[in-house]
């Protein structure tokens, strides 16, 4: 059986951020997941844009939300580019949050046999410098 | 906008090699010598000049006009058109709306890039923030998201990609201008075996990055009859969509915006799916090329499969399907590769195909693949129906 990186061991940088999107990485910092959020649809956006991608306008709230959700589809990485390149295979999963947005992250704890269309998962904060954290998700169990 | 009264009255295309040791203003003089050669104009009648983007140009944003000035063409209209790997096919048509509009007459659309030798992009785009930290090395893991989904939603025969990756591959053995190391025979096991790339995306659904080049003259259809040009290939629907559903969070990724831009294509020329005598879809991957068939209405949406193994898809067969080797058996000239099946196209429908001439050039059905959104499907497709009309 082939093993699958968790990816945890490969040194990422810290995030390169916007000014719209500066609010959704200052989250991580406290390991919570900002998303932004049109009132006037009541609906959720990812990722995060200078405009509501439902209206053109620019009224949007940032709300946390669960992180949990269900894998809407995924690949499995076999090259990559440093710092990756070395470190494959690796998961990238598509996860369709409870919020209904879809977000992309790597996977801890989730074998080949375990990773299917439709598995829940949780979110895994994982540490990047400056105190930033990226979101990689883990099977529910 | 009257496309028809635009006229393709000369192309012509470069070898497609890896690492090019010519630079690429020497590939796009190559082209330019040629299609002059062909048509009888001289170069100073060309008065527009439109340019596929280039992965070479990239790094520099005056590029059409930089160009011109290295071609010595001067012109009254001057673009280059940035829509991925709709450029080609999307100049053609701002080709014919330039014409139109009186803009100029006479069109230079080339497309060259050499992309393997010399890449100068660096791109202001979502992906560093967003998928390089997850390691997502561009267009195979997008497209592994994509065919797993369609797998999980309809089920797929992976021996039917097979069936197109071969027919495709033998077109190119009969293709003197497809990249040499690509112009040899595979089955079906070859592709079905063939190593994963981003699972379940293998070696031989995916392009090889190339350089090389390739254009078109484009006048008007009443200058092309003024000088008594009579083998003429004439642009008759068009249809382009960028950011299909951008209003959406999710969308299915199964599908695209060649169902809009195909609807537009084939009510502009008033045909059917069924009517279509050759087909040049873009091929980034195979799986894009089943995706569009669906789309397109060839047949139902999730019954590709089921289409592909009906059909014969040499160009001896009833749909004959990039019959220059397409993008991934003959190579992805970069940016420029769009440029491939068009210029093929164009070729069957001069009846210059050679040992791989379609019988039926009645028309031929072109489209473009550009750019790879978050999580979505491609940001920018592009349907153009040609048909000869000396």
């Amino acid at each position: 059986m082939t093993t699958i990186n968790d990816t945890l061991d490969i040194p990422r940088e810290a995030p390169k951020f916007r000014s719209f999107s500066k609010p959704f990485w200052d989250g991580t910092r406290e390991k919570k997941l900002l998303l932004q959020f049109d009132p006037a649809v009541g609906k959720f956006q990812f990722y995060p844009r200078a405009t509501s991608i439902y209206t053109g306008r620019r009224n949007l709230e940032w709300r946390e939300a669960s992180g949990c959700g269900a894998v809407h589809s995924f690949t499995i990485a076999r090259r990559g580019r440093p710092p990756f390149q070395g470190k494959e295979p690796f998961f990238i999963a598509v996860v369709t949050l409870d919020e209904g947005v879809n977000v992309m992250g790597n996977m801890v704890d989730c074998s080949m046999e375990d990773m299917k269309i439709g598995l829940r998962v949780k979110p895994y904060w994982h540490a990047l410098p400056d105190g930033y954290h990226i979101l990689i998700f883990t099977p529910e169990r | 906008m009257a496309l028809h009264d635009a006229a393709i009255v000369g192309y012509a295309e470069t070898k497609i090699v890896p690492k090019s040791d010519r630079d690429v203003w020497e590939l796009g003089a190559e082209i330019l010598e040629n299609v002059l050669d062909r048509t009888g104009f001289e170069k100073g009648e060309i008065d527009g000049l439109i340019l596929s983007s280039s992965m070479t140009g990239s790094g520099n944003c005056f590029w059409s006009q930089t160009t011109a000035d290295q071609l010595a063409l001067e012109v009254d209209f001057c673009q280059t058109v940035d829509i991925g790997g709709c450029s080609p096919v999307g100049a053609l048509a701002r080709a014919a709306a330039a014409i139109d509009a009186g803009l100029c007459t006479t069109v230079l659309c080339l497309y060259a890039d050499t992309q393997s030798a010399e890449t100068n992009q660096r791109q202001r785009h979502f992906q560093g923030e967003w998928t390089v930290p997850v390691g997502l090395m561009g267009p195979p893991a997008a497209f592994g998201f994509i065919t797993n989904r369609y797998e999980h939603q309809f089920g797929l025969d992976y021996a039917m990609l097979g069936k197109l990756a071969v027919a495709q591959r033998d077109h190119a053995v009969l293709n003197d201008n497809a990249c040499e190391k690509l112009r040899k025979p595979i089955t079906i096991d070859d592709y079905v075996n063939s190593r994963m790339i981003a699972d379940p995306v293998r070696l031989l659904d995916s392009v090889m990055v190339c350089d090389g080049a390739s254009g078109l003259l484009v006048t008007s259809r009443k200058n092309a009859e003024r000088k008594g040009l009579t083998k003429i290939v004439t642009p008759v629907g068009y249809g382009e969509r960028t950011t299909y559903r951008a209003s959406e969070a999710i969308v299915d990724v199964t599908e695209s915006g060649h169902m809009v831009a195909g609807q537009r294509a084939f009510a502009q020329a008033g045909m059917k799916p069924a009517e279509i005598a050759s087909f040049h879809p873009y091929d980034d991957f195979i799986i894009a090329m089943m995706i569009q068939m669906e789309m397109l209405g060839f047949c139902g949406h999730g019954q590709g499969c089921d289409f592909i193994r009906e059909r014969d898809f040499t160009f001896r067969g009833d749909l004959p399907l990039n019959t220059g080797g397409g993008q991934i058996s003959a190579g992805q000239c970069g940016l420029a590769g769009g440029g491939t099946n068009l210029i093929e196209a164009v070729r069957q429908l001069f009846g210059e195909g050679g040992p791989r001439q379609v019988a039926n050039t009645r028309n031929a059905l072109v489209t473009g693949i550009g750019g790879i959104p978050y999580a979505r499907n491609w940001n920018s497709s592009v349907v153009m129906i040609l048909t000869p009309n000396g």
